[in-house]
């Protein structure tokens, strides 16, 4: 079969040029990284994103005006330069899904071109804004004039346009802040990643701080080291009441367990207090030597834990339970005199003056004994147009899912 | 009576279901069947709902039921549409191995999901990923048996058209994943997306298949490259899956559920 090659950058472009396109802008992209990294702190906030966007809308009306009767539109509206964007665009990705994307001190190549930090580097800014570009023409294309046999199409890309778009130019406005509650004061100030304060349109006072825990689990440890001996699965079994489980080689019974308790004299008792921790009082049995009776416990904050010794390497212990729900119950005011009692839980977050509060944590080290909240505030006023383009892509995927292969069928005919 | 009640339930939908496999070629009354055990897992669901007084979203039982019902609602519904047979069997069987789960282990009613997993948003997320990545698989097997025909030269275009649909009744439930892990992201921590490892490999999953869909978009002749494309796709869907735990960016990830000590 011989084919007829068609020289570098004779009209119409195809393949080799939108691919040497792409691959160029991550050169200059890289390149770019090389000379000036860019500082992934920098980020553009309003007004100024919003007059960007907007020279943004209009340049690319300005040149689709400019082009559009030229082949480069036909060639950049068309199907070889999005894929070319597509798949160098998958390329970076295909980079940031293998280097783990975390700040690194040393200097060696993947810091140099930002390779641990992709996300705000040079080359992946190009090839979204060459891909914003594309898509856009790509849209105008095929929706100017609009007909009605293209509305699953323009629906889709519209939506991934103006996602990309909407997302983008709003990270400058978004703002992500921690708050630290305690219990019965009331906080106003948030602060961001570096530290720095702010203040908010609202304060919260916390009243309550409610954690509902699994309860512990019991483990093998290696004297020596303090490691999870884990020969065999499952190395870690929950506590229940009258459990009788085969944890490897012995087989542990849990003869009392108690959720609270503290120890006096040479057992644990229940206990309502401050820091009571959970205790279990176990007998384990082996093939070989003798049965071996005694208390552990996970201890809190206040609280020693207390092993028991298996045999000279191994000894048994009672791990600090896992939370299975956090809330927090608080009341939040606003500057108009306004004061409403909301709770805040994981995934169930509150709105309160365009501020989204979601709850993050607490004192870990205190577990059920903390008196601090951490919540989360958040400001996005660009998520609305986010889910607008989000919505549009899934009805395009409804779209998709219902016509199926007749795109492809009906341009075969 | 939670548990009696679910074993009626379960008992019925999965009678129904086993029954519907054996007249395959009787559609009304196959038909029929499904739905019944669809509904049975819907009056279920609706009763555990009343009966406990919350949105039955909190333990791994819960959550198991949901995928059930769905997944044979979205097959039920892809049948009407595209009268893929295989694809409704695959529905009710995964829809049954999630009630036999949860009949094998009754405690799974009382597990509570982590925190951060109990939203509204799980369960759909986890389904149309469970709908997608079997068309996908689907149309792999149709690109590898495309590309050996291909060698014998005994390649037909209809073979493509298969693979299109498949592909790009696929991708659609994949958009959805992509969309449905966004929303529930920026609910439950505030951002739509951190490329966080599994996340970025989903995106690009996402990537390859869109690139074999404009592929096939213009260059209809040339299907040889484009199943090359699908096959590769489907590598890059199985690293995003499987391999994602094994890669260095992996240390951090969300979705790695590793219990915790």
């Amino acid at each position: 079969m011989s084919k007829t090659t068609k020289p570098l950058w004779q009209k119409p472009w195809g393949y080799a040029e939108s691919f040497l396109i792409a691959f160029g802008l991550l050169f200059i992209g890289f390149l770019l990284e090389l000379s000036i990294q860019t500082s992934s702190g920098a980020s553009i906030r309003y007004p100024m994103n919003l007059i960007l966007g907007a020279v943004f809308l209009v340049l690319i009306l300005v040149f689709y005006r400019l082009i559009r009767k030229s082949n480069l539109y036909l060639f950049l509206s068309g199907i070889p330069a999005s894929i070319g964007a597509i798949s160098v665009l998958t390329l970076l990705v295909i980079i940031m899904g293998i280097t783990p994307q975390v700040p690194m001190q040393e200097d060696n190549f993947i810091t140099t071109l930002s390779l641990n930090q992709l996300t705000t580097s040079w080359p992946f800014l190009f090839i979204n804004f060459y891909l914003l570009v594309i898509l856009a023409l790509v849209i105008i294309r095929k929706g100017l004039p609009f007909k009605w046999k293209n509305w699953g199409f323009v629906c889709s890309h519209l939506g991934l346009w103006i996602t990309i778009f909407a997302a983008g130019l709003g990270s400058g406005d978004l703002m992500r802040l921690k708050m630290d509650l305690h219990e019965n004061k009331t906080e106003w100030k948030a602060y961001d990643d570096k530290g720095n304060y702010y203040e908010l349109p609202l304060a919260i006072k916390l009243n309550d701080f409610i954690i509902d825990e699994f309860n512990p689990k019991l483990a093998v440890v290696e004297n020596e080291t303090g490691k999870l001996y884990e020969p065999t699965k499952p190395s870690m079994i929950m506590i229940e009441k009258d459990l009788t489980a085969q944890l490897h080689d012995w087989s542990v019974t849990i003869d009392e367990f108690l959720p609270l308790s503290g120890r006096a004299g040479d057992r644990y008792h229940p206990l309502h207090d401050f820091g009571a921790a959970p205790a279990a009082k176990v007998s384990i049995s082996t093939n070989s030597s003798e049965n071996l009776t005694g208390w552990i416990s996970c201890g809190s904050f206040n609280r020693p834990h207390e092993s028991l010794k298996l045999n000279d390497n191994y000894s048994l212990l009672m791990t600090v339970p896992e939370p299975k729900k956090f809330s927090s119950e608080v009341t939040i005011y606003t500057p108009d005199g306004k004061k409403e009692d909301k709770v805040l839980e994981v995934n169930k977050p509150q709105t309160v003056n365009g501020w989204k509060i979601y709850q993050l944590s607490y004192d870990e080290k205190m577990g059920k004994y903390s008196t601090l909240s951490v919540v989360e505030v958040v400001k996005d006023p660009w998520q609305i147009y986010v889910y607008i383009g989000i919505f549009m892509m899934m009805i395009g995927a409804v779209y998709m899912f219902w016509r199926g292969n007749k795109v492809t069928i009906n341009s075969e005919q | 009576m939670i548990w009696n009640y679910f074993l009626m339930a379960a008992g019925v939908s999965s009678a129904s279901w086993i029954l519907s496999a054996f007249i395959p070629k009787k559609d009304v009354i196959r038909n029929l069947l499904v739905l019944i055990g669809i509904l049975s897992m819907a009056v279920y669901i609706g009763f555990l709902w009343t009966s406990l007084e919350r949105p039955p979203l909190r333990t791994l039982g819960e959550t198991r039921l949901w995928y059930s019902l769905f997944i044979s609602i979205i097959g039920l519904i892809t049948y009407f549409r595209w009268r893929y047979l295989w694809m409704l069997y695959y529905c009710l069987f995964m829809s049954l191995l999630f009630l036999f789960i949860n009949y094998l282990h009754p405690e799974n009613f009382s597990k509570t999901l982590m925190p951060a997993l109990q939203s509204p948003w799980f369960v759909p997320h986890v389904v149309v990923y469970i709908i997608s990545y079997a068309f996908l698989a689907a149309s792999t097997l149709v690109a590898v048996y495309g590309l050996y025909q291909v060698k014998r030269e005994k390649f037909e275009a209809k073979y493509m058209q298969v693979a299109d649909n498949l592909v790009y009744l696929g991708f659609a439930f994949l958009t959805f994943g992509l969309l449905f892990g966004a929303l529930w992201a920026k609910e439950a921590w505030g951002h739509y997306w951190t490329w966080d490892p599994k996340e970025t490999w989903a995106f690009i999953t996402w990537m390859g298949y869109l690139v074999y869909i404009h592929r096939r978009y213009q260059k209809l002749a040339k299907y040889v490259s484009a199943l090359w494309i699908l096959a590769l796709a489907f590598v890059i869907l199985l690293v995003c899956w499987f391999g994602v735990n094994y890669l260095p960016s992996a240390q951090f990830s969300v979705h790695t559920y590793s219990m915790q000590p």
